[in-house]
């Protein structure tokens, strides 16, 4: 092209035109990258999983372990306190639940996902009533960030584990027990019958060989006569136990009224934000109940959603419009059902919704109107773009 | 079958750019994007209390209402500049070279000036010499390469005719003695990924000159903000956009775009494509082989992947002050020797110069009150990662980070002590999340050999242009602006069609 002439006469132009020359001579053959991108990162984290129940266990009355191994031969590494998101199809609802991996890191050939029973649980019943051994499931790679960070952590850490709060916290204390790691940890284990502790002569064993694992177990409905700590985990408890509280960053999972009840208590003890790492909680029990809940919208009142290129589907106000959702056969990616990983992040076109406060949503998502599915609650009729 | 006149793959600032404009024009416009939220490198993540900024450190080209710079053109026509807000930073940056001299310039052409001759009196004259180069040879650059002049010619461009294919350090050796003065001049090389020796004295002087020229701005609620707005434009003007939807491969007949089909397995016809998808994925990926002309694999071969980077994402539970923070932009650096500094990104060692920006320094309101979140970044090659097996990736990233930590302790000692919330991303996770080979965000390497002046942009495929990085050079003015460029060429083609 002729325009492009004048270039001939910028100072050093014909050095640089042999340079490209030699450079495409002697180059890189692109072709040979193809498909490589995802061979790196399916190491590492492969979008989905197709994994196989090869045992199961039961770890007390209400609880039972799943071990899965993988159809392929390969599983990705976890960081102890990962979760998975586990799918499940039952009737014709297919859904999701994240499952923390209570097997431990170092474990590569399975991940154990600990399963308690849930009073009416959709999921929790299927998987403890109808799984056997041999049947598969599609799961996500591990996720979340429950897990220890050297960064800032420090080396002595207190678990504040409630019920089934336990599971991540498990792959945790089995990783630094088994490889000889230096971290200190002191579990603190919360449990509403001593007959059904999950785990407990495990961690009464570990505790028992290894000086760095401390474990406290509180028993709140305690059987006559029991000598253990009972009730909650209060500020008391934890001062009682736990000598030098400033050095240590403690970790919480458990259920709801956990969390509401043990956060005050660390407050009590002017525990700084940075030393407190909490897991995910799941939705709330009853959303009616959060102080921001609009007292002229019942719970049980029934909305239309729109749904932009699908369809019209019925959703209650009192449940995440997620669940509506699945059941009106439309499913997307929702991995934590926390409010937390944004992976069910859709725009809402009209319409309106409550979200709790714990909703971890971007702030220019809020201005332009985007909403997590797993941690929203219909108000009104409501038109949504997935 | 769907039908459409543009499909556009991806979201980032190139793919949404060429969206937005050829919606705005009345054309029907579908947008993939195998994310659920739209940005690219624009985008942000929840931790805790904080919302952290992945991509954008300092925006160029902005310039301010009265004295608008070509990206607040471009981002008003759009009608962006009503969705959002910007925030202008006073200063370029601050520089440590640890144990020699700290610095901070003003974003101020006379006042960098001062400040650099009050420091270097020797060099006082080559120091007002340098800057009106800088100045002038940008204005010269913008003339023949951005505006196309169709007179060029070395008689009327002299000063770009004689230095567009110097390095920068060949200048900066010319000009000054001091390697100091020359370091800080130079600090900027980061935001282009290759060393004073590597760099184009070109691109060094337009960045000088735009972020001086135009200052360097942030944006309240960080780049998603950008991003969200312009899907919003997008939308406003009848755009489709399909979230978790991935283009699988591109349909091409006879050199010329026949459509698109999705991840989901849907054909969708389409006149035209962007690609902002990256040059590699769509050439080696998305179309196949025998429909990707010779010509264009042996320029490809001639070129390089650029960098990634190594970052980490942290929050604060305290005000910047408290730590030391002053500055929003904080290059710290352990030697002024940038070629060691640019070799060790290809290495797993602690490297010796790390970017720390502060964004509550110039919009307090960034994190919650009392806290504050820095994103520090450090340029990074990928390969060295490739070989480390997975069963020791994260202790890797952690030990890797920990070397930066260090870095940064040695200006704000107390940093560690105040971390609330962190994340690590290394060129894996970008690699994962942007979908290019080598994790880069730049495209690729960006050589004076390797630009507009000796590749044209576009491509032998009739309806395929692209998008981003790969044609237009890292960062968020250049990127925003590719997109609008093929959308503007794309309705030349539909006007004359």
């Amino acid at each position: 092209m002729k325009t492009y002439d004048y270039k001939k006469d910028i100072e050093g132009y014909a050095e640089v035109q042999k340079e490209i020359e030699t450079c495409r001579k002697y180059g890189i053959d692109y072709t040979t990258e193809k498909g490589k991108l995802a061979q790196i990162i399916n190491r590492l984290h492969p979008p989905k999983l197709w994994l196989k129940v090869s045992e199961i266990r039961e770890e007390s009355p209400s609880t039972t372990t799943f071990r899965l191994v993988s159809q392929d031969n390969y599983l990705p590494p976890f960081q102890a306190g990962q979760y998975i998101s586990l799918s499940v199809e039952i009737g014709r609802v297919r859904t999701s639940r994240p499952y923390s991996i209570s097997s431990p890191p170092n474990q590569i050939g399975f991940y154990d996902i600990t399963v308690r029973r849930v009073e009416n649980g959709f999921v929790s019943s299927y998987l403890l009533d109808k799984v056997k051994v041999g049947d598969t499931f599609e799961t996500s790679s591990p996720l979340g960030y429950f897990y220890y960070n050297p960064l800032f952590h420090g080396n002595d850490l207190v678990f504040l584990a409630g019920g089934s709060g336990i599971t991540p916290f498990m792959s945790m204390i089995r990783e630094v027990t088994d490889r000889g790691l230096k971290r200190r940890l002191h579990l603190i284990y919360g449990s509403q019958f001593l007959d059904d502790v999950i785990f407990h002569e495990e961690l009464t064993y570990r505790e028992k060989y290894h000086d760095n694992f401390t474990y406290t177990l509180v028993i709140s409905n305690p059987p006559q006569g029991y000598k253990g700590p009972r009730g909650f985990i209060t500020a008391d408890l934890i001062r009682d136990t736990v000598d030098d509280i400033v050095s240590k960053t403690f970790y919480i999972c458990g259920p709801e009224e956990m969390y509401d009840f043990c956060l005050p208590e660390l407050e009590k003890l002017e525990i700084p934000k940075r030393k407190i790492r909490k897991e995910l909680i799941g939705p709330p029990k009853d959303v009616s109940k959060d102080p921001g809940w609009p007292k002229d919208v019942s719970p049980d009142a029934e909305f239309r959603v729109k749904v932009i290129g699908k369809k019209v589907i019925t959703a209650r106000a009192g449940e995440p419009l997620i669940i509506s959702l699945e059941r009106g056969g439309i499913g997307m990616p929702a991995p934590c059902r926390s409010g937390a990983c944004s992976l069910c992040r859709i725009k809402l076109l009209r319409g309106k919704v409550f979200q709790p406060k714990d909703v971890l949503l971007r702030k220019s998502d809020r201005q332009f109107g985007y909403i997590h599915a797993c941690l929203a609650y219909p108000l009104k009729d409501l038109e949504i773009m997935i | 079958m769907t039908d459409y006149d543009v499909t556009i793959i991806g979201a980032g600032n190139g793919g949404l750019t060429a969206a937005a404009t050829l919606a705005k024009a009345g054309l029907k416009v579908l947008l993939l994007e195998r994310h659920n939220v739209p940005g690219g490198c624009a985008t942000s993540f929840r931790r805790g209390r904080f919302e952290f900024e992945v991509a954008l450190h300092q925006l160029s080209g902005m310039g301010t209402e009265e004295k608008p710079g070509p990206l607040r053109v471009l981002l008003q026509d759009l009608g962006v500049t009503k969705k959002i807000e910007f925030v202008e930073m006073e200063h370029l940056y601050r520089v440590t070279f640890l144990n020699m001299l700290d610095i901070t310039l003003k974003a101020d052409r006379s006042e960098v000036v001062k400040e650099l001759q009050h420091r270097f009196p020797s060099e006082r004259a080559a120091i007002v010499k340098f800057f009106d180069l800088v100045y002038a040879f940008s204005i010269q650059r913008i003339g023949v390469v951005h505006m196309g002049d169709p007179e060029a010619s070395k008689e009327k461009y002299p000063l770009y005719f004689k230095y567009a294919l110097k390095s920068s350090q060949e200048v900066l050796d010319e000009f000054f003695d001091d390697p100091l003065l020359k370091a800080i001049v130079a600090t900027y090389w980061g935001y282009m990924g290759l060393p004073p020796r590597l760099l184009s004295f070109s691109n060094l002087a337009l960045l000088l000159f735009a972020y001086i020229e135009f200052k360097p701005f942030h944006i309240k609620g960080g780049s998603q903000a950008l991003s969200n707005a312009l899907v919003d434009t997008f939308l406003e003007n009848g755009g489709e956009v399909r979230f978790n939807c991935g283009a699988k491969k591109i349909v091409v007949k006879d050199g010329k775009v026949q459509g698109v089909i999705t991840e989901d397995g849907d054909e969708i016809r389409t006149h035209w494509v962007v690609s902002n998808a990256g040059l590699l994925t769509t050439y080696i990926d998305l179309i196949d082989g025998e429909h990707v002309p010779e010509e264009q694999l042996k320029i490809l071969a001639g070129r390089t992947i650029g960098t990634s980077f190594f970052t980490i994402f942290a929050g604060l539970d305290c005000e910047p002050s408290e730590v030391g923070i002053t500055e929003t932009t904080n290059f710290v650096c352990s030697s002024i020797d940038f070629d060691r500094a640019f070799s060790l990104a290809k290495t797993l060692e602690t490297p010796q110069t790390v970017l720390l920006t502060c964004y509550d320094v110039s919009d307090p309101d960034f994190s919650p009150p009392g806290t504050c979140q820095t994103a520090i970044v450090t340029l990074q090659y990928a390969q060295p990662w490739l070989h480390i097996p997975p069963s020791q990736y994260a202790d890797m990233k952690y030990r890797y980070a920990e070397g930066m930590l260090d870095l940064v302790e040695s200006l704000f000692p107390d940093f560690r002590n105040h971390i609330e919330e962190i994340e690590v991303a290394s060129p894996l996770t970008h690699m994962r999340f942007l979908g290019h080979l080598g994790g880069t965000a730049y495209g690729f390497d960006q050589y004076e050999k390797d630009s507009r002046l000796f590749i044209a942009p576009g491509s032998s495929i009739k309806g395929l242009y692209f998008a981003g990085a790969w044609v237009a050079g890292g960062g968020f003015q250049p990127t925003l602006a590719s997109g609008k460029s093929a959308a503007r060429q794309i309705l030349k083609e539909f006007g004359s069609g």
